[in-house]
């Protein structure tokens, strides 16, 4: 089990986005959209999920289960002590048609089968289910901050020895009217894609061909500038190539991310929601791409604010900043030896 | 009859989201649940719910599903005796 000092292996990570599904071509030539809505982009599920299984899933749970036999399958390991997932609104466009048909049919007459798919944590436990892993299982449902939360859980549990593997994910659909509801609530702003994303992380103590080391996880809420200082300083003593932002080209999100130039001058900047778009699980989007970063050695310059490819040497620093006041710091390395 | 049971099979092809059978594809005979069709026990919450909606029928007893649903033939004959719309 892992102890103080040791460092967490990513063994696999995949997404099905608005980029092409469980592939990293969006590294050489990613997908570009001139809409402010677009729907993820899904893969022939039958590979992953036989008719009968699928008949009572909705898009949701198809791509949250091909995800994470995807990263099991790459990661080598059939049972994770753990399955740990990020929501911020879970089955959404069953959770619609079950409020429709409450409305419609006057509360009576409902289908137990929209009713299943319209709790938050039927992502997690069907995954569960389907693999057969009944360990821990959890879900978080923290609006932008529920991949952060989840995988902030799984390093706890890591760190005092309760789990020596986990997948961990963040999964959430878009449908047209909540698209409507987000933009008006002010959860993606002007210059933004409303997008969707499913994205599983297979992390163990140890395991080959690994992509790279999770080395630390804060969150923090309202923190200073004084404890942010801090925190940059600690988790960057080491060395990194990049810090990797959830900037978008929104001027109100951008903003939030101002302190960077200021504690961590010179340090090349990246943004992924260009290319993967905003929603509620768009940092795991986030730590996908710098997982993938770490594994290749390179940056594309397709993530880099400057343009510029960057080289990964020494690592990459994650930073989450949701509605200005919830922020989260996530340190991955490469590999030693690679 | 036949009418009926053409759109009975529809009916639970679409409900369950059978995806890749057709109605033809159903034996008037063969069991629903188990072996034939493989259907579950929230299936037949679904086929409760159906045939309140669509025939008037509200099954009292649950319990009764189990002779009710024994296969498109039965089903079809029941709801031919008992529907109220």
């Amino acid at each position: 089990m892992i102890m103080e000092g040791k460092s967490i292996k990513i063994l696999s990570a995949k997404q099905i986005s608005i980029q092409n599904p469980l592939s990293e071509e969006w590294m050489e030539s990613p997908l570009s959209y001139s809409e402010d809505y677009v729907r993820a982009v899904d893969p022939d599920f039958k590979q992953f999920i036989s008719a009968g299984d699928a008949r009572r899933m909705g898009k949701l749970l198809k791509r949250a289960l091909a995800t994470s036999l995807s990263a099991l399958q790459e990661g080598g390991i059939e049972n994770p002590d753990a399955i740990i997932t990020g929501t911020g609104f879970g089955s959404i466009e069953n959770t619609e048609l079950f409020l429709d048909a409450l409305v419609r049919e006057g509360e009576q007459l409902l289908k137990p089968t929209q009713f299943m798919q319209s709790t938050h944590n039927t992502a997690s436990s069907l995954i569960g289910i389907h693999t057969h892993c009944h360990g821990y299982n959890s879900t978080y449902s923290q609006k932008g901050f529920s991949f952060d939360s989840a995988l902030y859980d799984a390093w706890m549990q890591f760190r005092i020895g309760r789990i020596a593997s986990a997948l961990v994910g963040s999964h959430d659909e878009m449908s047209p009217v909540f698209s409507g509801f987000v933009r008006k609530a002010g959860h993606v702003g002007e210059g933004e894609i409303c997008s969707e994303a499913a994205v599983s992380v297979l992390m163990a103590e140890s395991g080959d061909n690994a992509y790279c080391t999770l080395e630390g996880v804060r969150l923090l809420d309202n923190p200073s500038d004084d404890t942010i200082r801090q925190i940059l300083a600690d988790m960057t003593a080491g060395g990194i190539d990049a810090v990797m932002t959830g900037m978008s080209g929104n001027s109100v999100n951008d903003s939030w991310y101002g302190f960077l130039d200021k504690m961590l001058p010179g340090v090349p900047q990246l943004r992924y929601k260009p290319l993967f778009g905003v929603n509620f699980s768009s940092s795991a989007t986030g730590f996908y791409a710098a997982a993938c970063c770490l594994k290749k050695g390179s940056v594309p310059s397709v993530l880099s604010v400057s343009g510029k490819t960057v080289s990964c040497g020494k690592g990459i620093l994650l930073v989450n900043v949701v509605e200005g006041r919830h922020y989260s710091f996530v340190l991955l390395k490469p590999v030693c030896g690679r | 009859m036949e009418e009926l049971i053409l759109k009975l099979k529809q009916e639970i092809i679409e409900v369950l989201n059978l995806e890749d059978i057709k109605p033809e594809d159903i034996d008037n005979d063969a069991p629903l649940f188990g072996e034939g069709l493989g259907l579950d026990s929230i299936d037949a919450l679904e086929l409760i719910v159906l045939m309140e909606k669509n025939y008037g029928i509200k099954l009292q007893d649950p319990a009764k599903g189990k002779e009710i649903f024994k296969s498109i033939n039965v089903m079809a004959d029941y709801i031919q005796k008992n529907r109220t719309r």
